[in-house]
């Protein structure tokens, strides 16, 4: 089980969530901040410090964002686990589709 | 077992009576359908998904692992693991897994308990838990505060801590744990980080595999009551903070430079270590302090019952018609 | 109670091996006509004193052997081919009869005397005072008069005189610090049943009554303890029977010894704690730990004087509403108490019975009075003994869709589920927090608490349809139709002196009735009936009246106490004469009417 981040946080990034984030599982792409699977303990201490509200566990995740749980998995798959995104930087690249998503306004 | 965490081979292992399962065991096995209940951002979290993570790595079978906690915040911890549990009283659950330990040799028997619990109103079964060398496996959750009575100042909080029952700042001297445990002879004796999932990890399965009490001093922090109580040691850049022990290690203390060897008999050098960080200037220590193999008392409460069964053949009941006939007897008719 | 100071009798040698010189003394609040027929203790100062006066003790005496004496020169010279001090405590121990306390009496007098400077044999002489110091503390005589006795005996030789009040005060102080304790015990007159008997001390009969639960329940002993007097010989006993699979902790403190029980009881043994007053206290909360788990579990009071620390080595009843009421919450505990010292073990069996059988803490009240006292006890015969089922969970008793239910009711006894940890599927989690019926989860859901205190109290309340018909002594007629008006009730060690009062009565030429309680919680079904059955109901106690309150409560009953907390047993002819003084009452208002 895990928390995960839906395309709310695209181009936004405000990392209101890596500050609560006990055990630095919240990891930044270029256009997004995306949730270790394996790495997020489920405490639930990011979901209520985003302002628009992107994050949810992944049962309760809207359906319109449900692609996200895969998405925040998938991106990690070169990257494997590193145990701290502090000491991780900044990821490469976007999952695909989040790169490849509209611009929200 | 498999090969897991035996950092010392050849000593006896923690488990190595516990019956084992051949069947692939992940995470979700072990999690209990009760919902959890920690604080956002506990790091009761992490260490709840650090075990369920490492738990099937043991191999062993779920139905012999029994997990006893006593009273705070952290000992919820068994009613969200789907193994055999019991949720006891406060500072208590030294005492009642040494019951169960010493009752069965086949069960793989953890205590899980926090500042309060195992310092404060149980320290008496802390101490002499950890003397007897009984088989079992203490996590003991430090996050320096009372979190489940709202925050009021424990047995490790820092002198002078100004808590709601402390407003002009706390009087009482803390306890290291990890000095006391070694003041106390544990024979297995370690501190981890719960947001370091790998360390953590590491030091549980070193733990699970020694054979004797196994104390574990897990920093914990409660974002509620004691916020970033460990802050400086978390983090890319708090490498300068910590003294990561492995057995070998060079250290440097008290005007001395050693080897570090956990298996060292005589505890005075890991004392010493133990001690490093009661000056801020020098890091932490974190791994295994001490691992040496004692006899454990329930192997040899067993061993006893072993010795006198084997000298007194026989049915039982014969046997007790026999002792309550005993003495001097006489008829009457 | 009131004793009289003593005298002591120095007398001649009567009837000894050659050379051995005895002298008896007796203590009485009565005249002092002959020194004792049959002494209660025997001080031998050697082994030659224990042979030649073993003879003219009664079983179940009290025997202080002076260890010093005892060497093999010694024992030679006395006949004995070994020392039959090592033996004690063995199956075959030749002073099994008699509760044996071995006391380097020469050594320790010498070490008390030596800043008197008196040659070693003056010193050692003097080892009489201590020997008499320490019968006047386990007697609970006075100091005073043997001291003024000594002043004037050897007022001319200083320190002769001053050696030998300082032997008399360290024998009387060692008797204190080491809690040497006895009593004899009163037996209930009544004719004996055929059949094989030995002399059994309450607490040897109570160990062997838990090592029996274990053989008729064929599960394995756990007791977790700490030592305390008067229970200690238990703990003592019980790590003698490893053969029988008894394990046995003795735990740093009374917490963790029944910790350590539950621990084991939770993983399928049968876990038992023994203590006495100040240790229940400190339990208290850990029972209701098992309560709440539903967990079986024997607790072994061995009452003393209390409150606090109290009168270590007198024994008194006033743990009854400790046992029924002492804790936190809804919490019932059956009680079960037995009635002489050879009961005690029938009240252990019975005890490992009920919390087997409802998944429950089982108290057990003993006393000081019980615990070393001792009777000749009719052996029982293992197939009389009752089978205990522990009818642990299995496999078979998921439901339908796989799922465990821990607090799932047995619908006789309401019992729940006993699943040690090892059977998959079975994987359950219990604790102090209240559960929800059925599944066992936390739940602090209002209706579930009030459903769950009420069906704690109706399964303790389940066990009275398990109980036999209360025996009623009364000769006077069929129930309810007999000529006695006065019942008289009592629990635990009472049984005796209560039966002897009443056969006093009754050689008087009047009727009573008796009855005695082995089951305090649940009552048996017919209490009720058979109290209302008579006009007066009398309750002796060794306390300020506790039965009576729980007589007067439940069954609305003018339950009339007689109360006697001075550390020592009732005695026979002040019950006779509490009983007549009742019956006289009860046919003047009789008449009055
Ligand atoms: S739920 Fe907790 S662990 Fe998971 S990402 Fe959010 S803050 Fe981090
Ligand atoms: S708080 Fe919300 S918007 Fe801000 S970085 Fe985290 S997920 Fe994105
Ligand atoms: S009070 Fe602190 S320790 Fe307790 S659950 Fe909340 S965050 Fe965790």
């Amino acid at each position: 089980m895990t928390y995960v981040i839906s395309q709310g946080c695209i181009d936004l990034k405000d990392r209101a969530c890596v500050d609560e984030c006990p055990v630095d599982c919240i990891y930044e792409g270029p256009r997004m901040l995306y949730i270790h699977p394996d790495e997020c303990v489920d405490c639930g201490a990011c979901e209520p410090v985003c302002p628009v509200e992107a994050i949810a566990y992944e049962d309760d995740l809207p359906s319109e964002s449900a692609g996200y749980l895969a998405i925040n998995a998938e991106v990690f798959a070169d990257l494997g686990s590193p145990g701290g995104a502090a000491g991780a930087g900044m990821m490469p690249a976007d999952h695909p589709l989040v790169a490849a998503a509209q611009a929200s306004a | 077992m498999t090969a897991t965490g035996l950092p010392f081979p050849g000593l006896r292992s923690g488990v190595e009576l516990v019956p084992t399962t051949d069947q692939p065991q992940t995470g979700k096995d072990f999690t209990s359908d009760q919902e959890v209940r920690w604080c956002p951002g506990c790091g009761d979290y992490a260490v709840l998904k650090a075990v369920q993570g490492f738990l099937p790595d043991l191999g062993l079978r779920r139905e012999n692992i029994v997990f006893v906690s006593g009273i705070g915040c952290s000992s919820r911890f068994p009613y969200y693991l789907d193994t055999y549990g019991m949720h006891s009283i406060h500072g208590r659950a030294p005492s009642i897994a040494t019951g169960i330990a010493t009752a069965r040799e086949d069960l793989s028997v953890w205590v899980v308990t926090g500042d309060g619990d195992a310092l404060s109103i149980g320290g008496n079964h802390l101490i002499h838990a950890l003397r007897r060398n009984v088989n079992m496996t203490i996590l003991l959750f430090n996050n320096r505060i009372y979190g489940l009575t709202k925050g009021q100042y424990s047995p490790t909080s820092e002198a002078g801590k100004i808590t709601k029952s402390t407003p002009m700042g706390s009087l009482d001297h803390p306890f290291n744990p990890v000095s006391l445990a070694l003041g106390a002879e544990a024979t297995f004796v370690a501190r981890t980080i719960d947001s370091d999932r790998k360390h953590l990890t590491t030091v549980l399965s070193a733990a699970a595999a020694h054979r004797g009490t196994s104390l574990v001093e897990i920093y914990q922090n409660c974002p509620i009551f004691n916020d970033g109580a460990f802050d400086t040691l978390k983090g890319a850049d708090a490498t300068e903070q910590l003294l990561r022990l492995e057995p070998g290690v060079q250290v440097t203390a008290h005007g001395h430079t050693w080897a570090h060897d956990p298996t060292e008999p005589d505890p005075t050098w890991q004392f010493a270590l133990s001690r490093l960080d009661t000056d801020p200037h020098t890091p932490t220590p974190i791994g295994i302090f001490r691992q040496v193999e004692r006899p454990t008392y329930d192997d040899q409460a067993r061993a006893q019952l072993a010795t006198a069964r084997q000298a007194a053949p026989g049915e039982p009941t014969d046997r007790l018609a026999a002792l309550i006939g005993s003495g001097d007897t006489w008829m009457v008719n | 109670m009131t004793l009289p100071n003593f005298p002591a009798e120095i007398r001649a040698p009567q009837g000894t091996l050659p050379g051995v010189s005895s002298f008896q003394v007796h203590f009485a609040d009565h005249d002092i006509l002959t020194a004792g027929d049959a002494p209660d203790v025997l001080v031998a100062m050697n082994p030659a004193a224990l042979r030649a006066n073993l003879g003219d003790l009664p079983q179940g005496a009290t025997i202080i052997v002076d260890t010093h004496d005892f060497t093999a020169r010694n024992l030679t010279k006395a006949g004995y081919e070994s020392n039959p001090l090592d033996l004690l405590g063995d199956a075959n121990d030749p002073l099994g009869a008699f509760a044996v306390q071995p006391v380097d009496l020469t050594g320790m007098t010498v070490e008390a005397v030596k800043e008197f400077g008196l040659s070693r044999k003056d010193a050692a002489r003097a080892k009489n005072m201590f020997a008499l110091g320490l019968l006047s503390w386990m007697y609970g005589r006075p100091t005073e008069p043997t001291i003024a006795f000594l002043e004037k005996r050897f007022a001319k030789v200083e320190a002769i005189r001053d050696a030998n009040i300082t032997a008399f005060k360290a024998g009387w102080n060692f008797g204190e610090t080491t809690e040497a304790f006895v009593v004899s015990y009163e037996i209930k007159p009544a004719p004996m049943a055929p059949g094989v008997y030995r002399n059994i001390t309450g607490n040897l009969a109570l160990a062997y009554g838990l090592v029996a639960g274990g053989v008729q329940s064929g599960l394995p002993v756990f007791l977790g303890s700490y030592p305390i007097t008067p229970a200690s010989d238990i703990l003592h006993e019980l790590s003698k029977h490893k053969a029988f699979g008894v394990t046995t902790l003795q735990a740093e403190d009374e917490i963790a010894g029944i910790g350590s029980a539950i621990g084991a009881s939770f993983a399928g043994s049968l876990g038992v704690t023994t203590t006495s007053g100040p240790g229940i206290a400190l339990k208290s909360e850990a029972i209701g730990l098992a309560v709440m788990t539903e967990l079986p579990l024997v607790v072994i009071d061995v009452q003393r004087g209390g409150p606090s620390t109290g009168l270590p080595t007198k024994t008194e009843q006033a743990d009854l509403l400790q046992a029924m009421y002492g804790r936190n919450g809804e919490a019932p505990v059956p009680i079960v108490a037995p009635q002489s010292p050879g009961d005690c073990f029938d009240a252990a069996l019975e005890a490992a019975r009920i919390a087997i059988t409802y998944r429950t803490p089982v108290m057990l009240l003993s006393d000081g009075y019980l615990a070393n006292g001792s009777e000749p006890w009719r052996i029982p015969e293992i197939v009389d003994l009752p089978k205990i089922d522990p009818a642990f969970a299995t496999a078979e008793d998921l439901t339908e869709d796989g799922k465990f239910q821990p607090y799932a009711r047995d619908a006789e006894t309401l019992a729940r589920p006993w699943a040690p940890p090892g059977i998959a599927g079975l994987e359950h989690r219990i604790g102090g927090i209240e559960k929800a019926d059925i599944t066992g989860n936390i739940s602090y859901d209002p209706a579930n608490h009030d459903l769950m205190v009420r069906t704690r109290q109706a399964k303790i309340d389940r066990i009275a349809d398990s109980l036999p018909p209360l025996e009623v002594d009364d000769p006077s007629g069929p129930p309810g139709h007999g000529k006695a008006k006065v019942l008289v009730i009592g629990w635990g060690s009472t049984y005796g002196p209560i039966g002897a009062g009443v056969r006093r009565v009754r050689k008087a030429g009047h009727h009573v009735a008796q009855v005695h309680l082995r089951h305090l919680n649940p009552f048996p079904h017919d209490l009720g009936d058979i109290l209302h059955r008579y006009d007066k109901v009398l309750v002796p106690e060794m306390n300020l009246g506790q039965l009576s309150l729980l007589l007067r409560g439940r069954y609305l009953i003018d339950a009339i106490g007689y109360n006697q907390i001075n550390g020592m047993p009732l005695k026979a002819a002040d019950l006779e004469h509490h009983i007549l003084t009742h019956l006289t009452h009860l046919s003047e208002e009789l008449r009055a009417n």
